[in-house]
């Protein structure tokens, strides 16, 4: 059976005037569904470039991206961001909400350009932040919020199309150690639902929950628990 | 939530942005919609003009030059009138197809009779209508109503040592002298207006007509068209328009109008590039929402969406309002370029609506055609 997400030899360099560095380095990489991984190196290992590649929003310099059995090198632009609609949720470090939009409205982004009615988009998103605990909160704007709730809001966003994969970069980064523990609680509860959750992360302590680890250096894959 | 109001929150959040961007088009719309106005009423007040005063059709019996001589002998020549006009031909110019655009048919006979001992022309025209015939004259004393009353020129009045109150005599009857005109550089300085009947009966014509002098109404009709019907409705004369006069007026119109559409165009380019900066502005300065904007699955063509209808709210607003500045602007500032009657012109603030969408819908296409081609990879770096 073909592994849910496959990369293939992937290097990604970076650089030009013939000046060039590698941030990976032929990777070979097969997740399958329903893991938990957490991908681990220190700084400049190439932790977020895998993830970006994986997300579709980076084209490696070479070797193939496999989600689902799709080779993501093979869609075009627009058919990119389908995919990363539709089957794929990001959640970054810094949270990345619109400031001037409410809870609700963060959530409801991804679905503006559908033509869902108002109405729906709005019940949907509401349903979302009562499940990552924020219900009350849906008309605060990102700065009457705290990290936390926040990156709960920002999860709620990556979760609005209901995506079979989440890629989450240093998810707990900006977060004190109580809040980051309640938001890695929240990604285990999703990857209990099915979810296949890839996360990047250099705290060694998030590793108890995830059902592999993936330990990046230099570019290259050295080490593969669990 | 939709790309509708995702544009226009990120509008409210960037507010002196969105006002720099809208202050370029309300001026270029403004300024646009004010001038266009102000020509469109100003050829509205020209041509007023030119109906209200004077004629622009004149009518003359149609003559030939005859040239005398007798074998080598050249004795001068003369002209020779192929028909004459009269009283009756007044009802045929009034009976044409287009008889509603003619405000007024003047008739006028000229004759040259004794007055005081001298030998002069004398101008006989309808007295009632003499204030309408020549509106520009300028009379020391009243211009005539009755018989009786003759009003001489500049030239005349010094020649006779005569002024208002005095008396002319001419064919054994006394005429009282209601006024003098200023000089108008004209031939009426050396003549004598009196009534045309009066001078009819001077001259012992007491139907005949020198010439006529028609106003037509011809704001929007063809001129030529009015002076063919007349035309064929008195093939013995001569109908032409006095086309200089209305040509020039018209000619300094136009000029004020190539003036306003040049002043128009370079504050619209202005407007334009405000957009075109301000957009692009935008763009650097939005690359990382842009970034997560794609990373949640917006497609390039919903990136353009969304900067269109910002510029969209945007230019929609600032038009609107400009135009409606444009047209008070005009409003207040056309008494001073002739315009007695300032009227509100919806037809330019209507188009230059359309074209403040059009200018800042334009000056976003290379903007929006950057942010929409910043590839993930550009955008997601910035995160």
């Amino acid at each position: 059976m073909d592994a849910f997400i496959q990369m293939e030899n992937v290097s990604m360099l970076y650089g030009n005037n013939g000046v060039r560095a590698a941030a990976l380095r032929g990777i070979y990489l097969s997740i399958d569904a329903g893991e938990y991984v957490v991908i681990t190196g220190e700084s400049g290992a190439g932790k977020s470039t895998l993830l970006t590649i994986l997300g579709g929003l980076q084209v490696p310099s070479s070797g193939a991206v496999l989600i689902k059995g799709v080779d993501l090198s093979s869609l075009s632009a627009d058919r990119l961001a389908d995919f990363r609609r539709e089957t794929i949720g990001f959640i970054f470090q810094a949270y990345h909400l619109l400031p001037y939009l409410t809870a609700r409205e963060n959530i409801m982004v991804p679905m503006s350009p559908l033509r869902t009615s108002a109405r729906e988009k709005a019940e949907r998103a509401e349903s979302l932040l009562a499940s990552v605990g924020l219900s009350g909160k849906e008309e605060r704007l990102p700065s009457e919020l705290s990290g936390g709730e926040c990156q709960r809001v920002a999860i709620a966003r990556a979760l609005v199309h209901d995506p079979s994969v989440l890629l989450a970069d240093e998810p707990t980064g900006n977060l004190d150690s109580t809040t980051g523990e309640q938001i890695l609680d929240l990604f285990s509860r999703l990857h209990k639902a099915g979810k296949t959750v890839l996360m990047v992360t250099h705290n060694r302590a998030n590793l108890f929950r995830a059902t592999r680890e993936i330990r990046l250096r230099d570019g290259k894959v050295a080490e593969v628990d669990g | 939530m939709n790309i509708r109001k995702l544009a226009w929150k990120n509008l409210f959040r960037r507010k002196s942005r969105a006002v720099f961007m809208g202050l370029g088009i309300f001026l270029g719309i403004g300024t646009f919609v004010a001038l266009a106005s102000l020509t469109a009423q100003m050829e509205q007040a020209v041509q007023d003009k030119l109906d209200r005063f004077g004629a622009n059709i004149l009518i003359t019996p149609r003559t030939e030059q005859l040239s005398l001589g007798f074998g080598d002998i050249s004795l001068g020549g003369t002209q020779v009138a192929h028909s004459r006009l009269t009283t009756a031909d007044e009802k045929a110019i009034r009976g044409i197809e287009m008889k509603e655009r003619l405000r007024s048919v003047v008739p006028f006979f000229l004759a040259a009779a004794d007055a005081s001992g001298k030998n002069l022309v004398w101008m006989g025209v309808p007295a009632m209508e003499i204030v309408a015939a020549r509106p520009w004259w300028k009379i020391s004393g009243s211009p005539i109503r009755e018989k009786g009353e003759v009003l001489l020129g500049s030239e005349v009045s010094a020649a006779l040592d005569k002024g208002p109150g005095g008396t002319v005599v001419s064919g054994g009857r006394t005429f009282l002298v209601t006024g003098v005109l200023h000089p108008t550089g004209e031939k009426e300085d050396g003549m004598i207006i009196a009534s045309i009947g009066e001078v009819r009966s001077l001259a012992g014509n007491f139907r005949g007509v020198t010439f006529f002098e028609v106003a037509a109404l011809c704001k929007d009709c063809p001129v030529e068209e009015i002076v063919a019907q007349i035309g064929d409705a008195l093939p013995g004369a001569r109908v032409s328009a006095i086309r200089q006069v209305v040509e020039s007026r018209k000619a300094a119109v136009d000029q004020f109008r190539r003036l306003g559409l040049g002043v128009s165009a370079i504050v619209l380019a202005i407007g334009g590039l405000m957009v075109f900066v301000t957009v692009m502005g935008s763009v650097q300065e939005r690359t990382k929402e842009i970034g997560v904007l794609r990373a949640v699955g917006f497609r390039r063509r919903a990136i353009l969406s969304l900067l269109f209808w910002e510029t969209g709210w945007v230019s929609l607003l600032s038009s609107v309002s400009g135009a409606f500045i444009g047209v008070a602007a005009a409003m207040l500032a056309a008494p001073l370029f002739g315009v007695e009657k300032a009227e509100a012109a919806f037809s330019p603030a209507l188009l230059g609506v359309a074209i403040g969408i059009v200018l800042g819908l334009l000056g976003t296409v290379p903007p929006a055609r950057r942010a929409a081609a910043l590839s993930p990879t550009e955008a997601i770096r910035s995160l």
